[in-house]
């Protein structure tokens, strides 16, 4: 079940996204990342540019931390159910990093026939640190 | 001695428009390394509720223009921002072919001295509508400044 379809009755408080497990971090996919996103900042590609700005080295966009974590709930749910999404960025993700995107159900309710789930996410470095943390809603279909 | 942040709360930007190119969309899935076929597969995208592909949740960050340099308006340099919040609502996925007019306005400005030093945050909200102007997304984002 790579790209879940998942019906509002069948979701329980407490249940857990299926991990999704990224990476590890290539200097290609920042490349890459910043051409998708236009985000050129150099903190993210020039090892002597971010040593200098004393970040130690070139670290991930965050928002390609985000872009994990939304896809670990799309994956689950289907593309075009995310209503609303938010994170704080929390660690910096390093050349090399996995990043490992989770997250549990929180909440349910349903409103003028709009079926909403909230979700707790985030995601860990290798050593179990939060990367990002933060809460989805999405809005799923009933069986009717 | 930290550096001293011009204020810019309450400024609003001049409203800009983007038309969302399918490349662009693909582009952004593949470079999360996100293979949905509902961002990818122009067929499953036609055969889908949208009619077409959808733009991934946090596609609008990609929603630029020289217009808004923050940079510039808060006086730093890019050496020194750290991204702290981001948030996205989504009333119906961006497509395809779509000209979306984005409105950005400052609506918030404060300092903290975290474990690392000063910082000044600097918090940004842009509505996106489409051609009938209904809001169709909207994004909220915290930018840090190490001062």
């Amino acid at each position: 079940m790579k790209y879940g379809k998942v019906y509002f009755e069948d979701v329980q408080v407490g249940d857990e996204l299926p991990h999704l497990v990224k990476g590890p971090i290539q200097q290609i996919q920042l490349t890459r990342y910043a051409g998708a996103s236009g985000d050129f900042n150099p903190i993210h590609q020039d090892h002597e540019f971010a040593k200098a700005a004393g970040m130690g080295d070139v670290f991930a966009h965050g928002m390609l931390s985000m872009g994990f974590v939304a896809q670990s709930v799309t994956d689950w749910s289907g593309a075009g159910t995310v209503r609303k999404l938010g994170v704080r960025f929390l660690a910096l993700v390093r050349l090399q990093d996995t990043v490992t995107c989770k997250g549990r159900v929180l909440a349910k309710s349903s409103k003028d026939d709009v079926h909403t789930v909230d979700l707790g996410i985030w995601a860990e470095n290798p050593k179990g640190e939060k990367v990002v943390s933060g809460k989805a809603t999405v809005a799923l279909p009933v069986r009717g | 001695m930290p550096i001293q942040l011009n204020r810019v709360v309450g400024k609003e930007y001049p409203p800009y428009a983007v038309t969302v190119e399918r490349g662009r969309i693909k582009d952004f899935a593949r470079a999360i390394g996100d293979l949905n076929p509902l961002y990818l597969d122009d067929e499953v995208g036609r055969a889908s509720e949208w009619g077409d592909v959808i733009a991934p949740p946090t596609f609008p960050i990609s929603f630029r223009d020289e217009s808004v340099d923050l940079l510039r308006d808060i006086g730093t340099d890019v050496s020194r921002l750290l991204h702290g919040e981001q948030e996205f609502e989504i009333f119906e996925p961006l497509r395809p072919g779509e000209t979306y007019l984005c409105r950005s306005k400052i609506v918030d400005q404060y300092e903290k001295t975290g474990k690392t030093g000063p910082m000044g945050f600097v918090v940004r909200e842009t509505a996106m509508t489409d051609k009938h102007n209904e809001v169709v997304a909207r994004m909220r984002g915290i930018t840090v400044v190490r001062l």
